[in-house]
This record gives structure tokens, C-alpha cells and sequence, in this order.
């Protein structure tokens, strides 16, 4: 039947690509995806805290967009690519990451999976933000401890990295 | 008695209908124990909160085709309700023509929470901070009701609607923002072009808030209208909302002040008005008194700034 996700009384499950691995997951469609990741998945870095949307520490990037894992709800990510801060790092230290670490761009660290998260989103779409975008990019991300400044710093330093990057690349395809 | 295991994974119910006319049928079978639903970021801090219980069927608006769309159309730019808030934010055309509302829109949550939040479900709450911004641009809006696709003003559609949280008979579908075009009707097109030549247009949205961002508006204004060389005002549209007052249009101001020049008893004037049409809904943080000042002094302000970067 087209117009229905669930025949009445079959269980749902959840089909979708989570850090590039194909997942079937049965859970109720309204589940948060921030409850599968952490605790059918123990994808544990992504952070749970104000579970309305406000803090951005659940962020995770869906088909590559930042969204915040405690809104999103299971029926929506059918058929989706998720990737959560696990997933950023799966080749490794991100460069992002490694910004973090070098700049000095967190404190008690809670917050930081989900700046990371929305620092990838906002330089694979755009790679020369400036400091507008970056602060509305970041603006659903929310630190208690370091006062920004850290966090700043770091971002700034993975765009000078992701410039670096992409010219390398095109040094690269040039070669 | 709580539920078993098979009822837990299967509730609730998610219906993703392919065309309005299946959504509505299908809100008439369930009545209340249904919602339609897209991003659903509301309804989940509703739910979160306990100010609503989760219904037993969801309506997946985000399937119907032809929604998501933002076009250029016959009767004007056209916003399908499914477009996500980021969407419409990002999109260049509405940008160019319609910058108030991209600037609202920036304002409402974050870029996260805007990916998944429709335009549509911003309008249909009735208090939605892009609902000002839309007013200000005379926008109207097309819905469904179970037979044929309706079309009226927003600023009507909003009173009609009031207090109705959850429309049961009306799906809407999109708005639609008119282009702006010369008044012309009573002049010569030589004399058309000498206005044109000499018209300045103003507009201003504003959100002013207890925080800079993730919090209800004590008063959300916005301005939209054009001036003469002489400083008279030619066009204007006002409308006004925040927090849980569902936006209006200041009509009887607008026609008020509609061929005036803007001096300072045009803005002591408009200051006073403001105060005595605007009815805001109070709550613990700001009182109806604190809120119609604000807008009075927004408005004012915008007013006075139109015809002072005009001279």
C-alpha cells in the first residue's frame, strides 16, 4: 500500500546507512534517532542534553546536512545516510578534530562532538565561510565552559586546513 | 496498561499520503487521534514537554508531491509548505525579491533545526515569526478543504483560523507572495515612469527578544512600503506579532497614514496607534503593556528612518 509506512500491528523497522553501514534497526517510528544511535547502536559520542533542539550536542549530519538527532524521528531517516562524530573519524582524525585538539576548542569536551558535526556540515558545503556563516552555522550549538574563544579559533584554523585541502587536490588533478 | 511489545514498535502510526486529497481523507478518518506532521520540531517539544500527548497516527505531510517547491509563478512567488525553513533561507530568488522573509526566517532556531522545520508548519502555528514577515508582503495562501484548493489572504486566513490549533477541515498547501507593481491605475504611464524614477521603497523586520536567539519574541514587527520624492507615504504595510499572539496586520494604521507625509506628528501618531490596535497576549516574561511599546517604538523608528535616509 502506497500511502502507508506501517500495515497495522507489523513492527516497524528502521532501514537506513549509519557511519556507511547498511542498518535494520525494529524500534517504534517516533523513536529519536538520538536514542537509537546511543543506546541501540552505543554510538555514545554523540552527546544527549536538552532533548528539544536547543543545544546542538546530538548533532549528527543527515545526507549531509546538520541536524539535531532529538528532533529527528525514526520514520524520518528511512533510506538516509547518517553520519555521526563516530562516523567523521572513521578514516582517522578529522582535520576538524584535529583543529579542536590544537586550538584548544573545548573544555569539559561535551559539546564538542556536536561543534565538530556542525563545523563539517558547514565547510563541505562551503569552504570560504565567513564569520557570519560561520556564527549562524554554529548558532544551535551551545558551550557552558569555554566561552567561545576556543572554539573560534579552531574553526577558523580547520577552514585555513580545508583550504589548504582543496588546493592540494586541485595540485593534485593538475599533476 | 501499558502496551506490549508489537504495539510499541508499530505505534505510532505513520501514514505518508501522495496527494492532499489522501491527507485529508485520511485526517477526516482519525480525526484527534491524528496530526499531520513534517519536520515535527514543534510538535516533538509539545510532546517532550507534556503540553501534548503523541497521537496514535501521523500524517506525513513530506511525501505529497509538489510540495517542497519554491517557483515563480503566475500570481507570484509561490512557497509550497513542505519547503523546509533552510530551504527558503538559502533559496536566492526569495533572497532577491523578498528579503524580509529569509531575514525571519534567519532569525527562527538554528540551521539544524531549520533542515528539518517546513515554512509550512511555521504558518500553520499560527505564531510562527515568518508569519510578519509574509503579512508585510501581502502574502495570501492556498489551501485544501476536502473538495477544492481555496485562496485567500494570509491577514484573513489568520483571523478565521484563530484558536484553531489543530484545522481538522484545511490543509494548506503554499503561499503565494505577489510581486510588488506600480499603483498605475489612475495615472499616465509618462507620469508612471517620473514616479517610479522618484520612489524609494523601505522595509524592516524586526525580532526583539530577552536573548539573542531560541527564545519567544516580546514583539516581531515588520514594515514594507514605498515613498514619494516628497516624503509622502505612497504605499505601506505594518504587521506585528511575538510570542504566543497570533501576528496581525495594522490595516487601520496603514490607511491612516497612506498619502501623509512623514513628519513628526505622522510618528507621534503612529506611536499612539500602535498602542491602542496592537493586542498582544501577555505570559510571565513580558506583559501586553511592555510588548505594544516595543512595537510602537519599532515602528516609529522604522518610520522615522525611512524619511530620514531619504533626505
Amino acid at each position: 500500500m502506497s500511502n502507508k509506512a506501517v500495515e497495522e500491528g507489523v513492527p516497524y523497522s528502521l532501514h537506513c546507512f549509519i557511519n556507511e553501514g547498511e542498518e535494520s534497526i525494529k524500534t517504534a517510528p517516533s523513536t529519536r534517532l538520538l536514542t537509537i544511535l546511543r543506546d541501540e547502536l552505543k554510538l555514545t559520542g554523540t552527546k544527549r542534553s536538552c532533548d528539544i533542539g536547543r543545544c546542538g550536542a546530538c548533532m549528527v549530519l543527515i545526507d549531509g546536512k546538520a541536524v539535531n538527532s532529538c528532533l529527528a524521528m525514526a520514520y524520518q531517516c528511512s533510506g538516509k545516510h547518517i553520519t555521526s562524530i563516530e562516523g567523521v573519524a572513521l578514516q582517522g582524525i578529522d582535520y576538524i578534530q584535529q583543529a579542536f585538539l590544537e586550538e584548544g576548542g573545548f573544555q569539559c569536551g561535551y559539546c564538542t562532538p556536536g561543534m565538530i558535526v556542525s563545523v563539517k556540515a558547514l565547510l563541505d558545503d562551503n569552504s570560504e565561510p565567513t564569520d557570519d556563516e560561520i556564527a549562524e552555522a554554529l548558532s544551535g550549538n551551545i558551550c557552558r565552559c569555554t566561552g567561545y574563544g576556543g572554539i573560534w579559533r579552531a574553526v577558523k584554523q580547520a577552514v585555513e586546513r580545508k583550504r589548504q585541502l582543496l588546493a592540494m587536490e586541485q595540485k593534485e588533478e593538475l599533476i | 496498561m501499558g502496551m506490549n511489545v508489537q504495539e510499541t514498535l508499530a505505534s505510532p502510526l505513520v501514514w505518508h499520503p501522495q496527494t492532499p486529497q489522501e491527507a485529508w481523507q485520511l485526517k477526516q478518518t482519525y480525526g484527534t487521534e491524528s496530526i499531520y506532521i513534517s519536520g515535527g520540531t514543534l510538535l516533538r517539544t509539545f510532546w517532550e514537554s507534556g503540553m501534548a500527548a503523541m497521537p496514535q497516527h501521523f500524517i506525513d505531510l513530506s511525501t505529497i508531491r509538489g510540495l517542497r517547491e519554491l517557483r515563480i509563478g503566475e500570481a507570484g512567488f509561490l512557497i509550497g509548505s513542505q519547503a523546509t525553513l533552510q530551504s527558503c533561507r538559502t533559496n536566492m530568488l526569495l533572497q532577491r525579491h523578498f528579503p524580509m522573509i529569509t531575514e525571519a526566517i534567519r532569525t527562527i532556531a538554528a540551521p539544524s533545526i531549520r533542515q528539518l522545520a517546513t515554512i509550512g508548519g511555521n504558518v500553520a502555528c499560527y505564531i510562527g515569526d515568518s508569519i510578519v514577515a509574509l503579512l508585510g508582503y501581502d502574502a495570501e495562501v492556498i489551501w485544501f478543504d476536502g473538495i477544492a484548493e481555496q485562496r485567500s489572504l494570509l491577514m484573513n486566513w489568520l483571523q478565521t483560523g484563530q484558536g484553531a490549533k489543530h484545522d481538522d477541515k484545511r490543509l494548506l498547501l503554499q503561499m503565494v507572495l505577489p510581486f510588488e507593481e506600480m499603483e498605475q491605475e489612475t495615472i499616465s504611464s509618462d507620469e508612471a515612469d517620473k514616479l517610479s524614477s522618484q520612489m524609494k521603497r523601505f522595509g524592516a523586520y524586526h525580532k526583539v527578544g530577552r536573548r539573542e536567539g531560541f527564545t519567544p519574541s516580546v514583539a516581531t514587527i515588520c514594515i514594507n512600503g514605498r515613498l514619494t520624492g516628497s516624503g509622502v507615504i505612497q504605499h505601506i504595510r505594518i504587521a506585528v506579532g511575538g510570542g504566543q499572539t497570533v501576528p496581525s496586520r495594522l490595516d487601520k494604521l496603514e490607511k491612516e497614514i497612506t498619502g501623509a507625509i512623514v513628519d513628526n506628528q505622522l510618528l507621534q501618531h503612529a506611536y499612539e496607534r500602535v498602542l491602542q490596535l496592537y493586542e498582544p497576549r501577555e505570559d510571565l516574561f513580558a506583559s501586553a503593556e511592555y510588548r505594544k511599546s516595543t512595537a510602537a517604538n519599532l515602528i516609529a523608528a522604522e518610520l522615522w528612518k525611512a524619511v530620514r535616509d531619504d533626505t
